[in-house]
C-alpha cells in the first residue's frame, strides 16, 4: 500500500534553506499529480507555526500534513529526503519527510499503519537513513508491508 | 513526563501549580480560536444568505417577492441556529449541539431581532450544561436505561433552556435598544457626530442596525431633507466604506479560510449592500470592531466637512445605492467620504491582524523555554504522582489537531507495540483534541499541544510525547498497562 503509493513520489534533494521550503519541495509531487491543491501546502506549514512541530514524529522524520478543509483532493503521500537535515523550530533537524494529505480522518490509514511498521523497527529506519535511490525504499518497504 | 491534570493542591511548588494550569496565553488564542471556530465554518450561510438578499428583496437588482420570504427566516432562524449548532458542538459534542440549537430557538422566538450574539452564547452554554450533566451521571445510569435517562435528559434540560432564554432575551433586547437610543440622542445633542460611530459599529455588529437607521437617523434624516433637500444622517451608519476596509484587510492579511472568503464577501457588501456579510468578521476578531468604528467616524467626518448628504436612505446600503442617491453637489464629497473610512478601517485592521500574528509567534517561542524550564523541575514530582493512580485503564486516546495524521500514527503504532507485549483489552484510538472520548482514560499529546489539550479534557490524565513512534513516556505507558 505504502509503496504503491509513494512509487513515482519520492525525490532527493541535497539541501534546503528553511522548513518551510522542505515542507513545500516535499509537497511538490502530490501538488503535480492534482492531490492537493497551493492551500493545502500553506496549511502544513501555517500548522507548524500554530501548533508546533509536533509533525516531527521521531528525530529526523518529519510528517508535514494539515486538517483536510478542501485543500486536499485526493489521499496520498510523498517522501523528500535531504542530504543535509534542515532544523525545523525548537532546533529539530529533518531529513525525511513523509508529506501526508488525508482526505478524511480514515480513508489513508492503511499507509499510517505501513509508516507505523517502517519506523517501529530501528533496523529498517537505520536502512532507510542510508538509501539513496527509489528502488531501494521501494524495496525496503515491500519488506515491512 | 506524565502530566497529571487535577490541581496540585498538595503541592506548594508554585511552577507545578501553574503547568497544571492552561496558561493565560492558552486560554486567550483558545477563545480567539474558538469564536474562529463558531464562525467560520458558517460563512458559507451568510454568502448564500446574503447573494439571495442581494438579488430579490424589493430594492435588489432582481427584485422578486416569492424568493425573498426566504430573506427574513433564514437571517432570523438559518444563520444564528448554525452558529448555536457549531458553538455547542465544540464543547458537547453532538448533544451540545443539540442542546445549543434548542437554547437558541428560545432566543430567535423571544426576539425581534437576529440573534447572532445571543447565539454565540447560547449554543456553548447549552454544550456545557448537558456536558456537565452527562459527567455527573456518568456511571450512575443502570444497565439498558442508558437511552432514556440520554434522551430525556437532553429533553428535559433543553425544554428548561428554552423557556428561560426565551423570558430572558426580552428585556435584554429591550434595556440594549433603550441605551443605543439614549447614547445616540445625547451624541446628536453635541454636535460631533463623528462621536456617532462610537455607538453606531458596535450596534450593526449586533443587529441593532434597523433600530438606529429607521428609528433614529432615517426620521432625523427626512425632517433635514425636507428642508435642505438632503441630510448627513442617511450616512452615518450605513457607510459601505468601513466594511469595504475590513473586508480588505482581511483579504490580505487575515488566515486561512477567512482570507479566502473575504474578497467572495466584498463584493456582496460592497455592491450587493449586504452589509451583514462583514458582521461575522468582526464577530471572530472582536479588536477589529476598533478599525471599524474609526472608519466609520472618518467617513462621518468627511461627510461634514464636504456638507455632503443623500436624498433618502439607501436601503441596501451598497456603493450603488449611495451613489443613485447622492445629489447634484454631493458626489465628491460621498465618495471621498466612502473612501477615507474604507482607507482607514483598512490601516487599522491591517495592524490588528498583523500584530496578532506576531505576537503569537514571538509568544509560542518564549513560552516554549519557559515549559520546558518548568517541566524539567515538574518531572521529579510527576513520578511519585504516577504511582498513586487508580489502573483500571481500558481506553487510551491518541490526540492531535487534526485526529488524521500524528494521532493516528501514534495510535497505530502504540497497538502494534500492544500486540507485540501481548497486552490485550485496551481500545487505542485516534481523535481530533477537542473530539477525544469523554471515557478515555488517558489521553496522548504531543508536547507542543499539551496546553490545547489540558484545556479540553480538565479532568483527564494527560500524556504528553515528543516522538510518535518511541517515547520513553510511551515506554513507560506500556509498562504500566502491563502490570495494570
Amino acid at each position: 500500500m505504502l509503496s504503491e503509493q509513494l512509487k513515482g513520489n519520492i525525490h532527493f534533494l541535497k539541501s534546503v534553506n528553511s522548513w518551510e521550503e522542505a515542507i513545500t519541495e516535499s509537497a511538490a509531487p502530490l501538488l503535480d499529480d492534482g492531490s492537493i491543491t497551493p492551500e493545502y501546502v500553506e496549511d502544513m506549514i501555517e500548522n507548524v507555526h500554530k501548533n508546533g512541530p509536533y509533525i516531527v514524529i521521531v528525530p529526523g522524520i518529519a510528517m508535514p500534513h494539515a486538517k483536510n478543509e478542501g485543500g486536499v483532493v485526493k489521499t496520498g503521500i510523498s517522501l523528500l529526503k535531504l542530504e543535509e537535515a534542515v532544523p525545523f523550530p525548537e532546533n529539530k533537524k529533518v531529513n525525511l519527510l513523509f508529506t501526508l494529505a488525508a482526505e478524511d480522518t480514515s480513508g489513508h490509514l492503511d499507509l499510517i499503519s505501513d509508516l507505523s511498521s517502517l519506523l517501529i523497527e530501528d533496523e529498517v529506519r537505520e536502512k532507510l537513513e542510508q538509501a539513496n535511490s527509489e528502488e531501494e525504499i521501494l524495496d525496503l518497504l515491500q519488506t515491512v508491508e | 513526563m506524565i502530566q497529571m491534570a487535577s490541581p496540585a493542591k498538595e503541592t506548594t511548588d508554585s511552577n507545578v501549580v501553574d503547568i497544571n494550569r492552561p496558561s493565560a496565553r492558552a486560554r486567550v488564542q483558545a477563545f480567539g480560536g474558538f469564536l474562529t471556530n463558531m464562525v467560520l465554518p458558517n460563512i458559507g450561510a451568510f454568502i448564500a444568505w446574503g447573494l439571495l438578499t442581494a438579488l430579490f428583496i424589493p430594492t435588489g437588482w432582481i427584485p422578486n417577492e416569492e424568493l425573498a420570504q426566504i430573506v427574513g427566516p433564514a437571517i432570523k432562524f438559518l444563520l444564528p441556529l448554525l452558529l448555536a449548532i457549531t458553538g455547542g458542538r465544540m464543547v458537547g459534542g453532538q448533544r451540545g449541539a443539540v442542546m445549543g440549537a434548542i437554547g437558541a430557538i428560545g432566543l430567535i422566538v423571544g426576539s425581534d431581532i437576529p440573534m447572532f450574539l445571543g447565539a454565540m452564547v447560547i449554543g456553548p452554554l447549552g454544550g456545557l450544561i448537558i456536558k456537565k450533566f452527562d459527567r455527573l451521571v456518568e456511571n450512575r445510569i443502570p444497565a439498558g436505561f442508558e437511552m432514556i435517562v440520554n434522551n430525556f435528559s437532553l429533553g428535559i434540560l433543553g425544554f428548561l433552556l428554552m423557556i428561560v432564554s426565551f423570558f430572558f432575551i426580552g428585556p435584554v433586547i429591550e434595556s440594549a435598544n433603550n441605551f443605543v437610543t439614549t447614547a445616540i440622542e445625547a451624541l446628536v445633542a453635541t454636535g460631533l457626530l463623528p462621536l456617532l460611530s462610537l455607538i453606531n459599529e458596535p450596534a450593526k455588529v449586533l443587529f441593532l442596525n434597523n433600530v438606529i437607521d429607521q428609528g433614529i437617523y432615517y426620521p432625523l434624516g427626512m425632517q433635514a431633507a425636507a428642508e435642505t433637500g438632503k441630510s448627513i444622517y442617511f450616512t452615518v451608519a450605513s457607510n459601505p466604506g468601513p466594511g469595504l476596509g475590513l473586508l480588505l484587510a482581511f483579504t490580505f492579511f487575515g488566515k486561512k479560510t477567512a482570507r479566502r472568503t473575504a474578497p467572495g464577501a466584498i463584493i456582496i457588501h460592497f455592491f450587493g449592500g449586504i452589509h451583514e456579510l462583514y458582521f461575522p468578521y468582526v464577530l471572530m476578531k472582536p479588536l477589529t470592531i476598533i478599525g471599524m468604528i474609526a472608519g466609520g467616524a472618518t467617513g462621518i467626518g468627511v461627510f461634514s466637512l464636504f456638507d455632503a448628504g443623500l436624498v433618502a436612505g439607501p436601503s441596501p446600503g451598497s456603493i450603488f445605492a449611495y451613489l443613485g442617491l447622492t445629489p447634484k453637489g454631493s458626489f465628491i464629497g460621498i465618495i471621498a467620504g466612502v473612501l477615507a473610512a474604507a482607507a482607514v478601517t483598512f490601516l487599522i485592521t491591517s495592524l490588528i491582524l498583523k500584530m496578532e500574528k506576531n505576537k503569537d509567534e514571538e509568544e509560542d517561542e518564549l513560552s516554549d523555554s519557559i515549559e520546558k524550564s518548568k517541566a524539567m523541575k515538574q518531572q521529579g514530582k510527576q513520578v511519585v504522582n504516577s504511582s498513586k493512580k487508580d489502573e483500571n485503564i481500558d481506553k487510551v486516546s491518541f490526540a492531535c489537531d487534526a485526529g488524521a495524521g500524528s494521532s493516528a500514527l501514534g495510535a497505530t503504532t502504540f497497538r502494534k507495540k500492544l500486540q507485540k507485549r501481548g497486552i490485550d483489552g485496551i481500545e487505542v484510538k485516534h481523535y481530533r483534541i477537542e473530539d477525544a472520548p469523554q471515557d478515555s482514560n488517558i489521553i496522548v499529546v504531543h508536547k507542543d499541544l499539551y496546553d490545547r489539550a489540558k484545556h479540553a479534557h480538565q479532568d483527564k490524565e494527560i500524556i504528553t510525547i515528543e516522538n510518535y513512534i518511541s517515547d520513553p513516556n510511551l515506554d513507560e505507558l506500556l509498562d504500566r498497562l502491563e502490570n495494570r
